[in-house]
């Protein structure tokens, strides 16, 4: 028995040893909001975030995985408020077939929590392992650049009140 | 309706960039896929796939997977009616040519000829490595120009692998030639490409057994095709069989047909007593066993007089159509007949070959077939026009379809924006300050032109879309359409169309779509044709629900229901404006005591076309016709062979953006799909038949980086038989992508790049060659 924490919440899991951390989420626990579209590590597709780093979750063995947090697309609004990501995301109209988009958003989700104001070329960087054949990836840029905007906003607006207490 | 809920911003949606009505569901992973379905004792299904590229099927011993613990069903073609299926039936009715499981004979490496269901994928899995079947091998061919030669491997009864011959053939070509002042043949290869959606097809079939019917939950962009493809070879009513289409992953046209897939899901659900069986491929069947574009060889030889007048083309188009026929013949007819739309031309003969190899199967593709086409036609007038001195720009201008006018093969053009296209690209772009200006900077600039239709009448004799709007008392709206949103918003479109014309928010609206047993019947998605022709369906389905809502109010208020409308939530007086009732209230009265009248509009329409004779290529194969124009600014690295793009510019003529933002993102991520035919995509075989490149790794996507800036402009012609003036307009966008780059390519290095797709190796090789026949120029000089 091993025990997973996924979006903050405890899972205890009895897996075999080759079980991908993929096959857990979709398979064991019916969250299938994670997808893949190659299974070899080479779409981006199966995105999820382990300890807030972008992480292919179809090669990540779901043992290893013990003791980290992981997070997916499941677990990224705050209640039914959406993340700035994924209000961006709708408002710019970067979503097509929507098929890569969990994937999409939880790149770059791990691009912005580092760097809330990332450049053209950092962008294109950390999203060149996610494939999107639907969109272009232009609209996706500019939701980046948009939901990046947001989120700075959000923690000086923390941060002042941090201030102020 | 809860007040609360509506949002007045969204009255009045068309030509509003409302948000995607199934947004929230794909931004937060709740959105449902046919991957995403599962049961209870659900079963896992797999293909037994041939390892030979062309053999004899001597037998097939399944008793050891039968005693594998865990496996419930096997089928095989004895467990079928050994019906054929196929795509362009009603046209081509002898291009029905595939069995959804082989019995005799095995034509590609991937081809099915069976299928086993288990408790699990591993068990399955196993089960395919114990059946055991006896082939002989045959020769096989996979070179298209191979398989035409007399002493070819036959692959089916075909002379030389013909599958069809298309002759195209339109006033006297060959004496016109002779008065031109100018005469060039160019020759092109477009190769094979996949559509590489990232959702894989997928689908779970369930045949109630006592109850004898069917349920297929499927990745189809075509539900009701579908549908009909599975009756038929499953020999049951087409009423027993339920086709349900949830969020799809993207299609291009690789899941317009029914696959052996979704024919073994169900079989195989039947032998298993009613357990639903899922079937779901992976990346390499994908690559192996779904569909591809077709790879051609594109000949083309056009006569012009000095004034760059456009006097006669002939040509020959050689498309390597793989093991079947699919939607073959018709997409070798669009890479044929599409230059209609664009040039006017009166004399022009072009001859199609269709033609089967050992590989797999060619079928349509975002495009379809105007893709080759317009790398070839586009690249070749450049280079006409370069040799008679005149500029590319002028050039087209002066030969150009313009509105109002019918083509030599009797297609109707009504509004056509191409000319203004045209101009606001070359204007958008600078393209006078930079056109042959920055040769020093190894950058140049190119145009390419195309056209495109909104439906295409290919797959039934008719093209008709239905839709119904359903009102309940309290004031929901229900948009019931057999549309296929695959992801390009046809369900948001369709949504502001119906939201508009019933005079209410869009946010009143719940779209369901492509479900056969629920929705009417549309034949799906493809041709661009939903927002055209669903849409209309769906304006008059909606103005029908209106007009009945407006007779209850003007009853109750002893008037006459021609002087009410409904605008922006109101019931009004057309007269003046003046509001009579909110929308709401409306509704309260329908369903009130006196009245109890259900709201349930209907809608459908059938586009005005006239059916298309393939014996001569003539027909008005669209109710209306697409127009654009695109440039493209690059800069080459003469040491490395790599092209950079540094913008793009696209001038498409919608008729009328019902979403501008869904048509934005249309229109980039076609031409970025036409980026990636024209730098990287290229699916090749070895010698035994089997891809060469069938997975992510080596077939090459676009990916973020280097993605150029796209300028869209939306030119408006307002078609007068689109809904609110809309057209169709999801394909055209990859058009003329690879010739406007190959055009600028040109510009800026001087070489002619005949060949797709335009590698380092191969732009190093072009500029080698230059730089010797100039050095040769000179030295006899």
């Amino acid at each position: 028995m091993i025990t997973l924490e996924i979006n903050q919440r405890q899972y205890q899991l009895d897996l075999k040893g080759h079980e991908t951390l993929l096959e857990v989420l979709r398979d064991h626990l019916g969250m299938k909001g994670t997808k893949t579209a190659c299974e070899e590590s080479e779409c981006g597709t199966c995105t999820v975030a382990v300890d807030g780093k972008a992480t292919l979750s179809c090669i990540a063995l779901a043992a290893n995985c013990e003791g980290m947090k992981i997070n997916t697309i499941e677990g990224l609004a705050n209640g039914e408020e959406l993340h700035p990501l994924q209000q961006a995301f709708l408002d710019y109209g970067a979503v097509q077939c929507g098929f890569c988009i969990p994937g999409m958003i939880m790149s770059c989700k791990a691009l912005l929590d580092k760097n809330p104001e990332p450049s053209q070329e950092e962008i294109e960087y950390a999203l060149d392992g996610n494939l999107c054949r639907c969109a272009g990836y232009l609209k996706i840029f500019e939701a980046i650049r948009h939901a990046g905007k947001v989120i700075k906003a959000q923690c000086e607006q923390a941060s002042l009140l941090d201030r102020r207490n | 309706m809860k007040t609360a809920t509506l949002n007045k911003e969204y009255v009045n949606p068309v030509g509003k960039s409302v948000p995607r009505i199934d947004g929230k569901g794909m931004v937060t992973g709740q959105a449902k896929y046919a991957f995403d379905v599962s049961f209870p004792n659900m079963l896992i299904g797999k293909m037994i796939r041939s390892p030979h590229p062309h053999a004899k099927i001597l037998s097939i011993d399944t008793t050891r997977a039968e005693k594998l613990p865990g496996v419930r069903a096997i089928i095989t073609a004895k467990d079928t009616y050994n019906i054929k299926f196929g795509s362009n039936e009603y046209f081509f009715p002898h291009t029905v040519d595939q069995m959804a499981i082989e019995s005799e004979k095995v034509r590609y490496v991937g081809d099915e000829i069976g299928a086993v269901a288990a408790i699990d994928e591993e068990i399955a899995e196993q089960a395919l490595g114990l059946i055991d079947v006896q082939y002989e091998p045959l020769p096989a061919v996979f070179d298209v120009q191979e398989a035409m030669k007399p002493d070819a491997p036959q692959i089916h009864e075909s002379l030389n692998n013909i599958a069809v011959i298309l002759p195209v053939n339109f006033g006297n070509p060959d004496r016109v030639m002779k008065e031109a002042d100018y005469v060039r043949e160019d020759r092109f290869y477009a190769p094979a490409a996949h559509h590489a959606a990232l959702e894989p097809h997928v689908c779970v079939g369930q045949w109630e057994t006592f109850s004898n019917k069917i349920t297929l939950w499927s990745s189809t962009q075509a539900p009701f095709k579908c549908r009909e493809a599975l009756a038929k070879t499953l020999n049951i009513d087409l009423n027993d069989v339920r086709v349900i289409k949830l969020a799809v992953g993207g299609g291009f046209g690789g899941k317009l047909e029914m696959l052996p897939m979704d024919f073994a899901s169900c079989l195989l659900s039947k032998k298993a007593g009613g357990l639903p069986v899922k079937i779901c491929y992976n990346r390499e069947e994908e690559f192996i066993a779904s569909r591809r574009k077709h790879g051609m060889i594109y000949t083309v030889k056009s006569g012009v007089k000095k004034d760059g007048t456009l006097l006669a083309m002939t040509g020959e188009v050689i498309a390597d159509g793989g093991a079947y026929c699919s939607y073959g013949p018709t997409v070798l007819a669009a890479a044929i007949m599409r230059i209609f739309m664009v040039y006017k031309i009166q004399h022009f003969r072009m001859t199609g070959y269709r033609v089967y190899t050992n590989t797999p199967i060619s079928g349509a593709m975002r495009g379809f077939g105007g893709v080759q086409a317009g790398f070839a036609i586009e690249s070749h007038m450049d280079m006409v026009a370069e040799a008679i001195g005149m500029d590319p720009i002028v050039f087209r201008l002066k030969n150009i379809t313009g509105p109002n006018m019918v083509t030599i093969n009797k297609m109707v053009i009504t509004t056509n924006g191409l000319r203004e296209c045209i101009e606001k690209a070359v204007s958008a772009s600078d393209w006078y300050k930079k056109r042959g200006q920055q040769k020093h900077l190894c950058r140049g600039i190119g145009i390419g032109i195309a056209a495109d239709v909104m439906g295409s009448k290919m797959y039934k004799s008719h093209e008709s879309a239905g839709s119904i709007v359903k009102v309940e008392e309290d004031g929901s709206v229900y948009l019931f359409t057999g549309a296929a949103d695959t992801g390009q918003g046809s369900n948001t479109a369709l949504s502001q169309i119906a939201a508009h014309e019933l005079g209410v928010s869009y946010n009143r609206i719940r779209c369901k779509s492509g479900d056969t047993e629920i929705t009417p019947f549309d034949t799906g998605s493809f041709a661009s044709r939903v927002t055209f022709i669903s849409g209309n369906a769906t304006l008059r389905a909606a103005r029908d629900a209106k007009q009945q809502i407006l007779d209850v109010v003007a009853k109750e208020n002893n008037l006459n229901a021609a002087e009410l409308d409904i605008a922006a939530e109101e019931v009004i007086l057309k007269k003046d404006n003046s509001i009579l009732m909110d929308f709401d209230k409306a509704l309260e009265l329908c369903y009130s005591f006196n009245y109890g009248r259900q709201i349930i509009g209907r809608g459908s329409y059938n586009p005005p076309t006239t059916p298309i004779d393939f014996r001569t290529g003539e027909g008005n194969v669209s109710g209306s016709y697409g127009f654009e124009a695109q440039v493209a600014e690059v800069e080459v690295n003469k040491e490395t062979g790599e092209v950079k793009l540094l913008k793009m510019w696209d001038a498409h003529d919608i008729g009328k953006a019902i979403n501008p933002q869904a048509v934005e993102g249309q229109i980039e991520g076609s031409l970025v799909m036409g980026i990636g035919y024209t730098f990287l995509e290229n699916l090749r075989f070895d010698q035994k038949g089997r891809p060469a490149n069938g997975n992510f790794a080596n077939y090459r996507l676009p990916r973020s980086m280097g993605t150029p800036p796209v300028e869209s402009i939306m030119v408006e012609s307002n078609d007068p038989e689109g809904p609110f003036g809309a057209k169709g307009m999801g394909e055209a966008s990859l058009l003329p992508t690879s010739a406007a780059i190959a055009n600028a390519i040109y510009d800026a290095v001087g070489i002619r790049l005949k060949e797709l797709p335009f590698t380092p190796d191969k732009i190093i090789k072009a500029l080698m060659e230059k730089e010797k026949f100039e050095l040769a120029a000179q030295a006899s000089a």
